[in-house]
């Protein structure tokens, strides 16, 4: 019997609760009648977290009708879906959150949320063509589902440049202005390990294999192709894509790359012992404050006569507010988020790139910062080049990224030929997809 | 009698704080984990899916199973000599070799024993960096090159048990020099006076006579080694590259919290737990009917 | 062999040269041995040195000048960033509330088990002795998953006292007290009990004064390591607020941002602080109680 109490009360409460939501939001006098928010975000102190303390103080002062509360949550965007999926199994959800691209199916697939242009012709329809107006098609195209539903819009973004030692290349005797593209890069790095005895080049070697996307990509090789039945296959071992594995195999080989982690290698490119080093554009503060060399950074580069493609991280914002007036203030915070001279604060404070156009030349956004740290520069003009970080479907997928860092050691570490590793272990990607 | 048995209850009593404790997080845990080494689970599906002996068989036939247990085998060998035999070593050497200063070397040999190993790991990722750490810097004017230590298979190993060894290896220097203790310093003389090579006095006397202490340290070394090494595995390589520096315990952690497969997980800490048996029996053959019920 | 009554005894013998051992040699073969010894100590000690020298240096020093262990231009930038980017208090009470109740139960339950091995007859002794001294043999992986799962359930992941939780009892503690505690007189203790003084005063006023110095150095072993554990905290602890220092630490590594090098000393150097400090003051504690770990009793 008193278990049938409490839920009725449930009941009630619930019913209650819903009530409360579809009544308009009328203004009280007075503080406690704000609609109050939540923005869900994953960026520790280290990394921007100061800047969306500050972005949202501004935005609570700002107006007298919304009072958004952020909310820190760890382990990345694998730790805020976690929470979240918590958070939703009690009813309740955050307003805005932060999904990263490798969620972008299962968010969509697992959650209900509100696409951005519903919000904009719902509540702010006189300016309808804001997506359009302020954001590059394939950037927008980044936040798009795989059932092609815009779900959010883009909002941290990185993406991997060429930082140069442009003293070092000097002393080679190449182009100080750094390889335009990947033969370059070869050609530059034999150069400096002939002439200066250093390291010619390192690219990143984390946990995952964003880097190395970007390079057999811009190869013209895809790491995930959708068959005649829209089932997603693994198809980098493509010949361009051994071929952009192979040139760097041969760097490491030959003594002119390194093929170490990535804390070192960026060392050895920090105290000037490697003349190229090719990571995130989000390590440039750090980079920038050890350098005591003439330091740069170069766009992306790319193979001689193709498209470059870089890989995007970070995340984007979605809509989960449930309710008119909730999905409203949500709206509001967002585009107010989005604004120039938010994206300025946000860019200054994380490093992450401006998702949005104008930004980078406007005076109330980053021009006198862009002017001082020139080194971003690399990162948004090659924003035309943005493509989506390939994530694999499914379950599979945690083992399938394993399988990718497995072959990048054996193929860097030269047990064996980058057609071979990369052919075996796309095979049995595809068997766990399959399987799946 | 009732005296007696008084005496009885009270000493059950007096056990259950710490024999419950066990229970609830030590044997209890043991068995669950049996359990779940039959199962297909992913820690989240709400239904475990019975496979029987197939994690056991998948895990004894996938390649990367064999070249783990060869690598565990060498973190062994390995820990085995700076651990175990350098220490055993260096512990002569201070009881009956050098006199002065030996206070010193034991407190400053002993010191990184305190120290968290994830400490270790990070200011040895710097340190040993093969291009600007500074060991390379130091080693680069006598021409030699460190390798892409991180990168490299058997370097791997060699260089994170190098840091495992700067924790452990004070605590194991401290454990053989009071079993050296042991020795009778009459004995050590005598042989001195006759001439016996120190050599010969460590290996004829000293070894003989603290073998008990120098088993338990055998064993210790390999037991305590290997979940040490775990730490700067975790932190440094994780496995990489290409599980070239994981061994049975990383296997275990990397199956159960990166790829979910608690099956799998649970049957490689099965097999851990049986080879760490098998080291027990060994220690309890030689050593614990001497050492813990001597009376 | 005989135990000496308390862990003070032991240290005497362990710390003193006239009692162990002989004296130097005199031959060119001991000066060999000093200069090995004395170059191995640098190398052990090197590190440390490392890491106090780097964390007082600029960003650009610490990468350009990383032989160099005086800093040309000190500063407390790093620390600064420490406390300025990390909620520091907040981890280094964390790492602290942990390690002090781990240390306060485990030493609580050791000494009653001691006590009852001691001091009690029954039937079964051997053998739940010999459970207990099974679970050093057990790899923290048999247990991390069912705890983990527990852990969960019980809504303490996430949780400092989460990772304490499972920590109530040690083997090593049951282990170190009885063989103090084998040192004392069994009469001592008969003639107590005659005078029914009930068995919790006697340990709290007969035995706990004799083996002090074991409980002590016992409890600063497991303060020690509770202080540096990593991997079961790891395991449960998942938002910054609630870490340890060597999960904070452990963010300084392959960070997207990149890696501070002088902030990553400076968090190296304040997490090994506090054990060293204790090491210092009772470093002769410790190690005599270490070196009781592999002596026969």
């Amino acid at each position: 019997m008193k278990r049938n109490g409490s839920r009725f009360a449930a009941m009630i409460l619930t019913g209650a609760m819903a009530a409360a939501m579809a009544v308009p939001a009328v203004s009280y006098a007075g503080d406690t009648d704000k609609i109050k928010i939540e923005y869900w975000h994953c960026n520790s102190e280290e990394q921007g977290g100061k800047t969306v303390d500050e972005l949202v103080q501004k935005f609570n002062e700002s107006n007298d009708h919304i009072e958004v509360t952020a909310k820190y949550n760890p382990d990345m965007y694998k730790g805020l879906m976690q929470n979240l999926q918590a958070e939703a199994a009690t009813g309740s959800y955050p307003a805005v959150v932060q999904i990263g691209w490798a969620f972008l199916d299962y968010f969509s697939n697992n959650f209900s949320y509100t696409s951005p242009q519903d919000a904009i012709d719902k509540f702010d329809s006189e300016d309808s063509t804001f997506l359009s107006d302020n954001f590059l098609p394939n950037v927008l195209n980044l936040a798009v589902n795989s059932k092609g539903d815009q779900v959010g819009i883009p909002y941290s973004l990185s993406n991997p440049v060429l930082y140069i030692n442009k003293d070092l290349l000097k002393e080679a005797g190449v182009s100080e202005d750094g390889p335009a593209t990947w033969e370059e890069v070869a050609q530059f790095a034999k150069a400096v390990k002939e002439k200066t005895g250093k390291y010619g080049f390192y690219m990143q070697e984390p946990a995952d294999f964003w880097a190395q996307q970007a390079l057999i990509e811009s190869n013209g090789a895809s790491m995930l192709t959708k068959d005649a039945d829209g089932k997603a296959q693994a198809s980098f071992a493509s010949d361009e894509g051994a071929e952009a594995m192979q040139l760097v195999a041969d760097m490491v080989k030959d003594g002119s790359a390194l093929h170490v982690g990535w804390d070192e290698g960026c060392q050895s490119f920090i105290d000037g012992n490697c003349a190229m080093l090719y990571t995130t554009i989000a390590r440039r503060a750090s980079v920038q404050d050890g350098a005591k060399f003439d330091v740069a950074t170069v766009k992306s580069p790319v193979w001689e006569g193709k498209d470059r493609k870089v890989p995007a991280g970070g995340c984007f914002l979605a809509i989960t507010a449930q309710g008119d007036d909730q999905i409203q203030a949500a709206w509001e915070f967002e585009k107010y988020l989005y604004s120039v001279e938010s994206m300025a604060a946000w860019t200054i404070g994380t490093g992450y790139v401006p998702p949005r156009k104008d930004v980078a030349d406007a005076e109330n956004g980053l021009k006198d910062f862009l002017a001082e740290n020139k080194m971003m520069n690399a990162a948004i003009e090659q924003m035309d080049g943005v493509v989506p970080w390939t994530a694999f479907p499914g379950d599979a997928g945690l083992q399938a990224e394993q399988l990718l860092l497995d072959m990048r050691d054996q193929i860097l570490g030269g047990q064996a030929s980058a057609k071979d590793a990369m052919t075996s272990t796309q095979d049995q990607i595809n068997e766990l997809l399959n399987a799946q | 009698m009732a005296d007696q048995k008084k005496q009885s209850v009270l000493g059950y009593v007096f056990l259950i704080p710490s024999l419950a404790a066990f229970c609830v997080f030590m044997f209890y845990p043991l068995f669950y984990t049996v359990y779940l080494s039959f199962f297909d689970w992913n820690m989240i599906q709400p239904q475990k899916k019975f496979v029987g002996f197939q994690n056991y068989v998948i895990l004894l036939r996938a390649p990367n199973t064999w070249k783990i247990l060869g690598n565990t085998f060498w973190y062994i060998v390995i820990l085995l000599i700076l651990n175990w035999a350098l220490p055993y070593l260096v512990s002569f050497v201070l009881s009956f070799v050098v006199g002065r200063m030996r206070g010193f070397y034991k407190s400053a040999l002993f010191l990184p024993s305190i120290i968290s190993l994830v400490v270790g790991s990070i200011l040895y990722t710097w340190i040993l960096n093969p291009v600007s750490g500074p060991v390379a810097i130091l080693l680069k004017p006598l021409g030699i090159r460190l390798p892409f230590w991180t990168k490299t298979d058997g370097w791997v190993i060699a260089g994170l048990c190098i840091i495992t060894t700067w924790k452990t290896f004070g605590y194991n220097l401290i454990v053989l020099l009071a079993g050296i203790s042991g020795v009778s310093p009459e004995v050590i003389e005598a042989a001195r006076l006759d001439n016996v090579p120190l050599r010969r006095i460590f290996f004829d006397i000293v070894v003989p006579m603290s073998s008990a202490t120098g088993i338990y340290v055998f064993i210790i070394t390999i037991v305590q080694g290997l979940q040490y090494v775990f730490t700067p595995i975790k932190v440094i390589t994780q496995g990489g590259p290409n599980y070239a520096s994981s061994n049975l315990i990383y296997m275990s952690y990397h199956n159960a919290f990166t790829l979910f497969k608690t099956g799998t997980a649970s049957a490689a800490s099965v097999l851990t737990m049986l080879l760490f048996v098998i080291l027990l029996l060994l220690e309890f053959r030689f050593v614990e009917r001497g050492v813990y019920y001597e009376n | 062999m005989k135990l000496p009554l308390d862990a003070g005894g032991m240290t005497d013998r362990d710390g003193n040269s006239k009692t162990q051992g002989t004296g130097e040699t005199g031959s060119a073969g001991a000066a060999g041995w000093h200069v090995f010894l004395i170059l191995y100590t640098c190398l052990i000690l090197f590190p440390i040195a490392f890491a106090v020298s780097n964390s007082f240096k600029t960003s650009s020093d610490a990468y350009n000048t990383i032989l160099e262990l005086i800093p040309r231009r000190p500063t407390l930038d790093g620390y600064r960033q420490v406390f300025a980017k990390l909620p520091f208090v907040r981890i280094a009470l964390n790492t602290f509330l942990i390690a002090a109740s781990v240390t306060a139960c485990k030493t609580l339950t050791s000494l009653l088990a001691a006590y009852s091995f001691v001091f009690f007859q029954y039937r079964g002794k051997k053998v739940l002795y010999f459970l207990m001294l099974i679970t050093m043999f057990v790899p923290f992986t048999v247990t991390m998953i069912p705890n983990y799962l527990l852990i969960t359930q019980m809504g303490l992941r996430d949780n400092i006292w989460g990772v304490a939780l499972p920590q109530m009892a040690d083997v090593l503690g049951i282990f170190l007290l009885r063989q103090a505690m084998r040192g004392i007189p069994k009469s001592l203790i008969e003639a107590a009990k005659l005078d029914n003084i009930p068995d919790l005063k006697i340990m709290k006023d007969i035995i706990m004064p004799l083996v002090r110095p074991a409980v002590i150095s016992t409890g600063i072993i497991f303060f020690i390591n509770s202080w540096n554990e990593y991997v079961w905290p790891v395991l449960i602890l998942k938002s910054v607020e609630h870490y340890t220092l060597p999960l904070a630490l452990q963010m300084y590594i392959s960070a997207e941002g990149g890696t501070d090098f002088p902030l990553a000393m400076a968090v190296s150097v304040l997490t090994m602080l506090i054990p060293l400090v204790l090491y210092l003051i009772f470093q002769k504690y410790i190690i005599s109680i270490f070196a009781m770990t592999g002596v026969k009793g």
